[in-house]
């Protein structure tokens, strides 16, 4: 059975992984950062998520963006990361579905690695995704299936791994990649 | 009397030192006459996303200019993005928007609202720092400068004619992902010789 992932246990591991990114940068030859914070989260707000987002907005480490649509916050952040900067999106699959052709010309025919974490609000706690009676939860997977984006859930507090491991793949593979949230976090 | 977009990236190319360039749809293929082999990167197969690829290397290189030559037409399919950028607050980036009332590259249907449509408001009304609309080619090469210094973000509505080209008239070009990695790898360098300089290495 999921479990919810505690708030504090996302962002710890999301600073972790935005530390790594940071010294991958730095080996790559850029310079110092021009800013204090160790990454960009660029949001569209998820209800999945909400805690998150409540306790990133105490934190100094972590910059957030709201964005209007997620197709802002694909294409923000393929100018984050042209211009040397760490950034996650978060968002929720009803987003994912309304940002398809920025998914596929930004982040896949750009081959701009997008790292996406993506809420499955109204997910079932008793049955898997593809199961769900709510089409938005059931096709979110076959929507990656589909544009071959990697992905994985975090069905607990030990699937946080997935979180740097997917990061770390949407660079290998310079595409993007997704861990998708299955209970709303707490 | 409506401007050349042609004229006006000319204006640009000669004052825009190094700042990054974001052309969208039709002014692309007069850029890369232009201005080819630079800083710049083009948006096309992802209609509206100049500003945001712009406000996201704004944020990216604080000590650079960036400067999106965004559409109206293009404009309207993400016009949120007004709003996001203005939250953002990027006080090196300057969008400017050509434009004609039509969507050219498709075969010059009128825009909603045609040349009605009222952006500089719009810019305002999110939060721009500042906007404002130019109409004459001498009006631009006078204020052009101060739009190039001054705190953003600003948001000039230019009057244009149609360009000579479109994307689909002109054809070639890079492709996207090719544009994005030589752009990075530019900033990339440059920003590591600017770090050498300041180390004295």
């Amino acid at each position: 059975m999921p479990e919810s992932i505690p708030a504090s246990l996302i962002i710890d591991t999301l600073k972790d992984t935005f530390r790594e990114a940071r010294a991958a940068r730095a080996a790559e030859g850029w310079g110092p950062s021009p800013h204090e914070h160790l990454g960009w989260i660029l949001s569209v707000p998820d209800t999945h998520q909400k805690t998150v987002l409540a306790a990133l907005d105490k934190e100094q480490a972590i910059r957030v963006l709201t964005c209007a649509t997620e197709d802002e916050a694909c294409t923000i952040a393929a100018g984050l990361h042209a211009g040397g900067e760490p950034v996650v999106l978060m968002i929720q699959h009803a987003g994912l579905y309304a940002s398809v052709n920025t998914l596929r010309g930004v982040a896949m025919d750009g081959k701009v690695p997008v790292f996406y974490m993506i809420g499955l609000l109204q997910r079932e706690k008793d049955k898997d995704p593809k199961e769900s009676r709510h089409s938005m939860v059931r096709y979110c997977e076959p929507l990656l299936d589909t544009f071959s984006v990697p992905h994985a859930r975090l069905e607990g507090p030990n699937d946080v791994h997935l979180i740097p491991e997917y990061y770390r793949l949407s660079r290998q593979r310079r595409g993007p990649t997704a861990v998708l949230v299955g209970l709303e976090t707490s | 009397m409506a401007m050349k977009p042609e004229e006006v990236l000319r204006v640009i190319q000669a004052a825009r030192g190094n700042a990054i360039c974001i052309p969208t749809m039709t002014t692309g293929p007069a850029w890369r006459d232009i201005a080819p082999d630079d800083l710049s990167a083009g948006c096309v197969g992802f209609m509206g996303g100049a500003s945001s690829l712009g406000l996201g290397l704004a944020l990216a290189r604080p000590e650079r200019r960036v400067i999106v030559f965004d559409g109206d037409g293009s404009l309207l399919m993400q016009l949120g993005s007004l709003a996001t950028i203005a939250g953002a607050r990027p006080r090196n980036l300057l969008h400017l928007l050509f434009k004609n009332g039509v969507y050219h590259t498709s075969g010059s249907q009128e825009i909603p609202g045609g040349l009605t449509v009222d952006f500089v408001t719009m810019a305002r009304g999110a939060g721009y720092k500042t906007a404002l609309a130019i109409g004459e080619l001498d009006d631009f090469k006078r204020r052009l400068p101060q739009l190039l210094t001054a705190e953003g973000p600003i948001f000039v509505e230019l009057h244009t004619t149609l360009a000579d080209q479109t994307p689909m008239t002109a054809g070639g070009g890079s492709p996207f992902h090719q544009q994005m990695e030589r752009l990075r790898t530019k900033l990339l360098t440059a920003n590591a010789f600017t770090e050498r300089i300041k180390t004295g290495e």
